[in-house]
């Protein structure tokens, strides 16, 4: 019995569905099994979405909290949210911009108090400027796609997921698949250097 | 959206959605018929079906007007001998009641599928309702299948028990089954079947019912029941049994329950322990093999989605059988009964009922003490309706009246929220219009304010504004007209004038439907124009408190999705706006009483517009006393016109 389970967040719109999507196209294209279970209908506007992508020795659509292996968010709120499915000691790839629910009156936590909030309780958190780093690629909407390329280089997706797989997976199901192979690209060394430094 | 894998290659394994998984199957079947009203978690299937009919030249597919015409459409096609598919979410069943109980009295000569997407935990709902008791209820048989992993084959599998016994038949999936992508492997697809059309054979004494054929056919339905529960006893694809044959536990489970027992059975190293039932053809009880597998066991677990619906009948039948089991279940107080299954439950009610000491799933929680604000749903940037809650607003606080908003089903449910709450009740659809009628006649001198959208206004609307036009119920009725059935992901709507398979259709007036019901006072305004829209909503209000009399106003403008969408297509992009420092007084409006996602407060508590976000749409500019918004550009005439008029494709 081997498996990992990845937890998806961030906000309706972002594109964490379609990184599920090319997620478990990767897995199909590695030879692995692979069950994504989503949010649809009222609760995408604008509202906060999780995505449980579980690959390996798995029968069940749902990932109990406290069982996730890794997260990979597009907003630290949601990331803090969702954080409840991890296991100690997760790390947690999280894009560094926060959109503020368009509620009258609250209070929105910053950055750095989450971070400090997350790494309290022992989770590995590495900020990943996506969405700015997605932009300066010429292609904003590829913030997703930066953040998967950014969390293969240093997290456990490797042993589950062939780098070809995903080139292959971005090609057959996202429009404008050679910007976002650059993207992951740029994700992928963003997070070597970030290593090696 | 197109879900163009569900036209994979034969022989492929892709990745798919359960619900077009579910579309797959049919195809492979050899569905000639499939109508459905969208609704979460079942809208895909038809989806997928509407984009393969566009590139295969069939099966015929329709988004119909509701969940009932949609049933009675597929029955009708069932009887001239093809294939029939009615999807719709569980409580669309409730809509179509009345033809589905009929339709087990007459049966059909083709084949008819009925699926019923069920949505434990709520999440685009009203309600959590399992509608295998409407198998029971209406002698339908149900299949469920195991997972998204099984809805290929169990679609097949209804199908062919549906085509075996001439019998409607209902499929009934769960947001778990219908939103989960698995790898499935497709399989042919002959184009001539999914493309033929039947023939009407007249039998009146089978088809009309009147007492004396009903009596009759109440005879032979009872009957057939007993020998479909037989046949389901045989069915090894849907039901069977697998595990230790002596073990002194049994695991029924049911549906996707299946995979949880299984998951968890697995990971605990059971499986060759216990004896595992499977059952994804559940009703009617397949009787002689739960009593077979039932036999001699101390221990017997019901693994279900939602009510304990076969643990009851179960139990009813071992009663009768002395078996004497210890039972555990929903029933039995060992499974909440609320919200969907989980890992975690299952192993919860495993661990209890088996004696396991470890767990797996039950890990300890980490909860970050920070606390973090809620992010419920909101209008997008752009909608058109919140322009339009705005403005009655205003137009309701001019007429002093003290207003009740009968909500109903749709984006504008999400008025419920501050700012604007302006949704009081939220029933069903077509409820807005309803409970005004009642709000209107039970109190004295209120003006009660029916909200709802277009989609809605056709499929339940019409018959609520017949009663208030007949009974002269004093209520301001407000359809929100923007375009689409927005909510479920853009369908079109019987006044659009574009079909599920793309070709042309009759696009039906609102105003002209009002008008030819005898409502006098009705009016169209732009949506997006906030002025125009509180003077009218304020004229109509004064027209029904000295009238008594129901007025109605269509508020038209486009779902701005639909807008960017079609600008997209055509190369028309929206024009941002931005905030002019020197004006922005920093009073708030904009981002607390009007509330757009696009716009946040600065420190020094001034606007500022996210630029990403901004659909430049133009409402704010409205809405500011001071002038301080303006568009970054000029506005190409033509987006304008969009914001007004897109449709979907």
């Amino acid at each position: 019995m081997k498996s990992l389970n990845i937890v998806l967040s961030g906000v309706g719109g972002q594109g964490i569905i379609s990184l599920a999507n090319v997620i478990a196209n990767a897995v199909l294209e590695s030879g692995g099994n692979v069950i994504v279970a989503e949010t649809h209908g009222l609760s995408q506007r604008g509202g906060s979405v999780i995505v449980h992508v579980r690959i390996g020795d798995v029968e069940a659509p749902l990932i109990p909290p406290g069982n996730g292996d890794l997260m990979l968010s597009l907003d630290p709120i949601e990331a803090a949210r969702y954080s409840v499915y991890l296991k100690k000691g997760s790390m947690i790839f999280v894009d560094n911009n926060i959109t503020p629910p368009p509620l009258p009156g609250i209070k929105i936590p910053s950055l750095d108090e989450i971070v400090e909030s997350l790494e309290k309780e022992g989770f590995d958190i590495i900020v990943v400027p996506a969405v700015d780093e997605a932009k300066k690629a010429g292609n904003p909407l590829g913030a997703n796609i930066f953040l998967l390329g950014a969390s293969y280089q240093t997290s456990i997706l490797k042993e589950y997921i062939k780098e070809e797989a995903i080139i292959d997976a971005i090609r057959k199901n996202l429009k404008k698949p050679e910007k976002n192979i650059e993207v992951f690209k740029r994700g992928k060394k963003w997070a070597e250097e970030r290593l090696t430094s | 959206m197109a879900h163009r894998e569900v036209l994979a290659e034969p022989g492929s394994r892709v990745v798919m959605l359960g619900n077009v998984a579910f579309a797959r199957g049919a195809l492979e079947y050899g569905v000639s018929f499939a109508s459905a009203y969208p609704g979460t978690p079942s809208t895909e299937i038809t989806e997928a079906l509407s984009y393969a009919s566009r590139i295969l030249g069939g099966p015929y597919v329709e988004w119909s007007a509701n969940e009932k015409v949609a049933l009675e459409a597929a029955i009708g096609a069932a009887l001239t001998g093809i294939p029939a598919l009615a999807s719709m979410k569980h409580v669309g069943v409730n809509v179509a009641a009345d033809p589905l109980f009929s339709s087990a009295y007459m049966g059909v000569e083709g084949a008819l599928v009925i699926v019923s997407a069920d949505d434990p935990g709520m999440w685009s709902s009203q309600n959590e309702q399992d509608n295998r008791w409407y198998g029971i209820h209406a002698y339908i048989p149900v299949v469920e299948p195991a997972g998204p992993q099984e809805a290929k084959t169990a679609i097949i599998e209804a199908f062919k028990l549906s085509e075996k016994w001439k019998h409607p038949v209902i499929l009934r999936t769960t947001t778990r089954v219908s939103h989960t992508r698995v790898i499935v492997e497709a399989g042919e697809i002959d184009i001539a079947k999914i493309k033929r059309k039947g023939t009407f054979v007249k039998n009146p004494e089978k088809y009309t019912l009147v007492p004396v054929h009903a009596r009759r056919l109440r005879e032979e339905l009872v009957e057939k029941w007993e020998k479909i529960s037989k046949d389901l006893s045989q069915n090894q694809v849907l039901n069977h049994a697998e595990g230790n044959p002596d073990s002194e536990t049994l695991v029924v489970a049911i549906g996707l329950g299946y995979r949880y027992a299984k998951e968890i059975l697995a990971t605990h190293g059971l499986l060759d322990n216990v004896r595992l039932l499977k059952l994804s053809a559940p009703v009617p009880l397949p009787k002689s093999l739960l009593l077979n597998e039932a036999e001699g066991r101390e221990k017997i677990i019901f693994i279900e989605e939602g009510d304990p619906v076969i643990e009851t009948l179960s139990k009813a039948l071992f009663y009768d059988h002395d078996i004497r089991a210890k039972i555990y279940g929903k029933g039995t107080g060992h499974l909440k009964k609320t919200g969907e299954l989980e890992l975690h439950r299952v192993e919860k009610l495993l661990a209890k009922a088996l004696g396991l000491e470890k767990t797996y799933y039950n890990q300890s929680v980490i909860k970050p003490e920070i606390k973090l604000p809620p992010r419920p749903p909101v209008l997008c940037p752009g909608c058109p309706y919140r322009a339009v809650f705005y403005a009655l607003r205003r137009a309701v606080g001019k007429a002093r009246i003290r207003p009740i908003y009968n909500g109903d089903i749709g984006c504008y449910s999400l008025g419920v929220n501050p700012p604007f709450q302006m949704q009081d009740t939220i029933v069903e659809m077509g409820g807005s219009i309803g409970l005004a009628n009642g709000m209107a006649h039970a109190q004295d001198d209120k003006v009660p304010i029916a909200i709802i959208g277009d989609s809605t206004f056709f499929h339940a609307g019409l018959p609520g504004l017949a009663n208030a036009v007949y009974n002269r119920s004093p209520m301001l009725v407000v359809v929100l007209d923007n375009r689409t059935t927005a909510m479920t992901g853009h369908q079109p709507h019987p006044g659009i004038g574009v079909t599920a398979r793309g070709v042309e259709g009759t696009e039906l007036s609102i105003v002209d439907a009002a008008k030819g019901l005898g409502v006098e006072y009705v009016k169209v305004i732009d949506a997006f124009n906030i002025a125009e829209g509180e003077k009218e909503f304020y004229e109509a209000i004064e027209y029904v408190k000295k009238e008594r009399k129901p007025a109605l106003i269509v508020a038209k403008g486009a779902c701005i999705l639909l807008a960017l969408a079609a600008g997209r297509r055509v190369g028309v992009y929206p024009v941002a706006y931005r905030v002019n420092d020197d004006k922005c007084t920093a009073c708030g409006l904009c981002y607390k009483a009007f509330n757009c996602p696009a716009i946040y407060s600065k420190d020094d508590g001034k606007a500022y517009i996210n630029e990403l976000l901004c659909t430049g749409c133009g409402e704010c500019a409205q809405i500011c006393p001071f002038d301080a918004f303006e568009p970054v550009d000029e506005v190409p005439p033509e987006w304008l016109r969009l914001m007004r008029e897109a449709k979907p494709s």
